[in-house]
């Protein structure tokens, strides 16, 4: 029996039709682990360190994150593929019916999972109800001088594109919707379609191995649909009727 | 009726401007650096909301990995790869991507200090001019034959000049170090391609072009020579023929993240490798036929594999996967040469390859060329070379020591006596921008400034292609901080005499121009008639290449009639376990001073912020010990303390400790955290004079205590919830 998934969205929730607007394809037969991808994401995003305390509380704020598995006893030890893990940008994402304050909807221009940070009022509902685990909630003002010194001067670095937020708010991975946003408007501006591999997210941009590829999932003849289309593809937890729009490609 | 200028065409006048200045920034004295400026007063060259990109080079490890940085209003906001240098084509690794967190820290040395080796950072500051004056005395009143240079691996321009300045004078030439090439046994690579094929020089190793890939210890992925450029090798190996997926062995005795991923993973009894080469050499050659070559004529796989703890079949196995494959690749590295018979492991590793004929052929073994504008292969000094100097700073043999790019207090095993030869030294003089323990322990720190604010240049290590990466201040100098190449060049002026003579030149740029000069109208990457232009060029494009490979083929004659006496290494110390310390793959030599670098969470273990000994459960198990029990490591050279972290791949005779925590110094985020395994490293050496480092053994003790790791992976352990039970 075929499921209509359309049918069963929660209300709140937009349903789509279509495979999305935005997508990603992560091959994880090529990551290594390297962690290049969460440390390009942190100093994109203003993504605050949390130090030795609150990192062993699980308040780590990590938008993205290598995630492994072990089976099995030594010598016959496997560890399985590295699973970069980061917001799915569900289809029909399970943390946006439990907002009350609307807080994480659904962006009808990009199709993606927004966060609005000055709705959130920090139920965490929504990351109780995030079956991936990618929404960091932020405990602290992290970010702010008059609690940790040293951001006087690290806070040069700070991306003037991204907001730097506070404590009581939910966080997570945007698709870098700061670089989406400043490729459409160039592209307007230069009375054009963004095209594909214009831009990209700072994971896929740094990664060493290639193995993050960003783009139009709805123009078939871009990369990252071709990716898709490939015989290794899954989603994670596909059966829970997410529709996720991150693609991981298999070993073998 | 006076033309209007609307404001969308005063902001395309205002992007064309922009875009013009990005390409012409840097090609006068003027405009040598970028400025800082607040946000209300913008510098003329760039605009709200626009982005200005420099390219320049990393230095967070010596790979010479191309950088474009993105700033705005004279602030260095992202690091990106720059596309267009060969090594890294456009990719960074975690530590280049957190540089940023290095030049705006709040531990840097701001100022010139009077350090007068004192245990914090002095406050007693200089001015420049003072600074100067102390380096020109330094420098005019010692006799060279007692004046030492003692850099890191990077940066190479530096190195040069220095390198210029001593011959001048007549003083020693300078020495370089650095962990990493410790760690990675530079030497011994260096060495065995000297034995074999004839000159020193550094193999390639053609990763993307091979399919079947079998890797001795070679950590590649984690930090091992130029992880970017050998990460992407990988990828290409792995995915980049649609016909075939690569296949990839790794041995080592614990699962490092290189080895998590491998296709297989083999578990070698530490000190064996060399036999489990050459056996692989005898089951191939008897396969293909023929007589038997004098490399591997002596060795029985049969007992190779007993000792390695390996079945002969598996062995059997992988050597038919090698002579099937058409083009097999075997790397030796890491951990594998760092024994007493590293020598023996990187020889028969490479009589191996000569045997499977992949000399000079795609996904083979090759000699990798001679960066621009170099004279020879030059390799850091091994740690051998470091002892002698060590004896020779305690026997009084120096009175000045200029040190800059390396820690080597921090960095060399204590038991070498690095800080107690220091004490002996009259007069140190450091140039370090962070107060690391090397520089607390000066009498002077004058720091350089950050690699992001620095002129230079780089060579790469591992290219097919020579390639000079350039490097340019992306952002004007945050602090009291001057180029340690000024400073030799001012010091050198007031000196006078045959110091000015050695280096005529008015300030950095013309030192490094004086170098660029050689490839003016050489073919490349870009070519320019005249020294003006290839500088405007160098700097816009992030360095200079040329346009094909130039790998030189080795010959395979000497390789394959070398006859090897097959022995498993010794191990020094009388302890129960092997152990085996690997460069952290997230923070590397110098990372822990950044505190992203600390957040992230080691790919393999997921533990943030500290360090920790991989111990196999059962072996644990025995012991009475659980996860986070701080256990003693005690090798005949010193003892560590660090709480276990129970590793399921790793041998019950083996355990693990990254390095790369452990600091007394170096700021606030690497200060009092972690230990440091160089603590228990001893003073043995392989014959290529590489530090022994995994050929110890060591006792493990209980301490009673515990200290709960921070690990991304589990969140219930800080809670007392789940110890009894892991």
């Amino acid at each position: 029996m075929t499921v209509d998934l359309n049918k069963l969205h929660a209300v709140g929730a937009i349903a789509e039709e279509a495979e999305g607007k935005w997508g990603m394809v992560i091959d994880m037969d090529l990551c290594t682990g390297c962690q290049a991808c969460v440390a390009a994401c942190a100093m994109e995003n203003n993504i605050p360190y949390v130090e030795e305390v609150d990192a062993g509380y699980g308040r780590s704020m990590h938008w993205i994150r290598t995630e492994r598995f072990w089976e099995g006893e030594y010598p016959e030890v496997k560890m399985s593929a590295y699973q970069p893990m980061l917001c799915q940008q569900c289809g029909k994402a399970p943390c946006e019916p439990v907002c009350p304050a609307f807080a994480t909807v659904h962006s009808q221009a990009e199709q993606i999972n927004l966060q609005v940070y000055n709705r959130c009022v920090g139920t965490r509902y929504c990351a109780n109800n995030c079956p991936y685990q990618v929404r960091s909630f932020n405990w602290r003002d992290y970010q702010d001088s008059r609690v940790r010194p040293e951001i006087t001067i690290l806070a040069n670095q700070f991306n003037p594109d991204v907001t730097v937020r506070r404590r009581g708010v939910m966080e997570k991975c945007t698709f870098c919707i700061q670089r989406i946003h400043k490729a459409q408007d160039k592209a307007k501006s230069e009375g054009r379609e963004v095209e594909d591999g214009e831009f990209t997210t700072a994971c896929a941009q740094a990664c060493p191995a290639n193995a993050i590829t960003f783009g139009r999932i709805d123009h078939p003849e871009s990369l990252v649909a071709q990716l898709a289309r490939s015989p290794r593809a899954e989603h994670h937890l596909e059966e829970l009727g997410t529709l996720p729009r991150v693609t991981y490609l298999k070993e073998g | 009726m006076s033309k209007q200028i609307s404001r969308r065409d005063f902001l395309k006048l205002a992007t064309a401007g922009a875009a013009t200045t990005a390409v012409l920034t840097g090609c006068g004295p003027t405009s040598r650096f970028v400025s800082r400026e607040p946000y209300l007063k913008m510098p003329e060259y760039t605009y709200n909301g626009m982005s200005t990109y420099y390219a320049t080079t990393c230095r967070e490890c010596a790979a010479a990995c191309g950088l474009v940085v993105r700033t705005m209003q004279g602030r260095a906001i992202k690091v990106e790869g720059n596309a267009n240098n060969p090594v890294n084509l456009g990719k960074t690794c975690a530590r280049g991507q957190a540089t940023l967190q290095g030049l705006y820290n709040p531990d840097r040395v701001e100022n010139p200090v009077k350090q007068a080796r004192g245990a914090q950072l002095s406050q007693e500051t200089l001015d420049w001019n003072a600074a100067i004056q102390i380096v020109s005395d330094a420098l005019k009143n010692t006799k060279p034959s007692e004046i030492a240079f003692l850099m890191g691996m990077a940066p190479d321009h530096l190195f040069d000049l220095v390198s210029d300045l001593a011959k001048a004078i007549g003083a020693p030439a300078p020495i370089r170090f650095g962990a990493l090439g410790m760690f990675e046994a530079r030497a011994t690579l260096s060495k065995a391609a000297e034995d074999l094929f004839g000159k020193a020089s550094m193999p390639f190793f053609d990763l993307e072009n091979a399919d079947v890939v079998i890797s001795f210890g070679s950590n590649f992925l984690e930090t091992w020579l130029s992880p970017v450029a050998l990460t992407r090798g990988f990828a290409k190996m792995r995915r980049g023929n649609p016909e075939r997926r690569g296949y990839f062995v790794q041995f080592e005795a614990r699962m490092s993240q290189t080895a998590s991923k491998a296709d297989e993973w083999i578990p070698l009894r530490p000190g064996t490798e060399s036999l489990v080469a050459l056996a692989l050499g005898r089951l191939i050659a008897e396969a293909k036929g023929g007589s038997l070559p004098p490399a591997f004529a002596s060795v029985d796989p049969l007992t190779a594999a007993a000792d390695a703890g390996v079945q002969l079949e598996v062995l059997e196995r992988l050597a038919q996967a090698l002579v099937k494959a058409n083009r097999p690749l075997v790397i030796p590295g890491g951990a594998a040469l760092g024994q007493s018979n590293g020598l023996a492991v990187a020889e028969s590793v490479l009589a191996l390859n000569a045997l499977l004929g992949n000399f000079g052929l795609p996904g083979g073994v090759f000699i990798s060329p001679l960066a621009p504008a170099q004279d020879a292969y030059h390799r850091p000094a091994s740690a051998k070379e470091m002892t002698d100097f060590i004896a020779k700073m305690k026997n009084g043999g120096v009175k000045v020591l200029f040190v800059h790019g390396v820690n080597p207090v921090f960095e060399l095993p204590k038991h070498l006596g690095f800080a107690e030869a220091l004490a002996a030294v009259p007069q140190v003089i450091s140039f370090a921008t962070f107060p690391d323990e090397t520089a607390l322990a000066s009498d002077y720190i004058f720091p350089d400034h950050h690699g992001l604010e620095s002129w230079g240049y780089q060579r790469a290590v591992v290219s097919a292609k020579p390639v000079l990466s350039g490097a340019q201040p992306v952002v004007t100098p945050y602090f009291n901080t001057r180029a340690t190449a000024d400073v030799f060049l001012a010091a050198a002026a007031l000196a006078g005499g045959k110091f000015a003579e050695a280096l005529p030149f008015a300030d950095e740029v013309a030192f490094i121009q004086s170098k660029l000069t050689q490839l003016v109208g050489e073919e490349g990457f870009f070519t320019a008639p005249e020294i003006n232009s290839f500088t405007a060029y160098f700097q816009q494009y992030g360095g200079w290449w040329t346009s094909d490979p130039a790998l030189a083929t080795p010959s395979a004659a000497n390789a394959i009639a070398k006859r090897f006496t097959p022995a498993a290494a010794e191990f020094a110390g009388e302890g129960e376990f092997f152990f085996l310390p690997f460069v952290s793959p997230t923070l590397g030599e110098a990372g822990a001073n950044k505190p992203w670098l600390q957040e992230l969470a080691d790919p393999t273990t997921t533990v943030m912020w500290n360090t920790w000994v991989e111990m196999n459960p059962v072996t644990a198990h025995e012991l009475g010990i659980e996860n986070d029990d701080i256990v003693e490591i005690v090798s005949e050279a010193g003892s560590v303390e660090a709480p276990v972290y129970l590793y399921p791949a790793i041998r019950p005779d083996v355990i693990a400790m990254p390095f790369g925590q452990g600091h007394t110094a170096y700021g606030r985020f690497a200060s009092g955290r972690g230990a440091n395994p160089a603590d228990v490293l001893g003073s043995h050496f392989n014959e290529a004079g590489d530090l022994a480092f995994a050929g110890m053994k060591v006792a493990v003790k209980k301490t009673g205590k515990t200290k709960v790791l921070s690990r991304l992976e589990s969140r219930i352990g800080v809670y007392g919830e789940g110890l009894e039970k892991e």
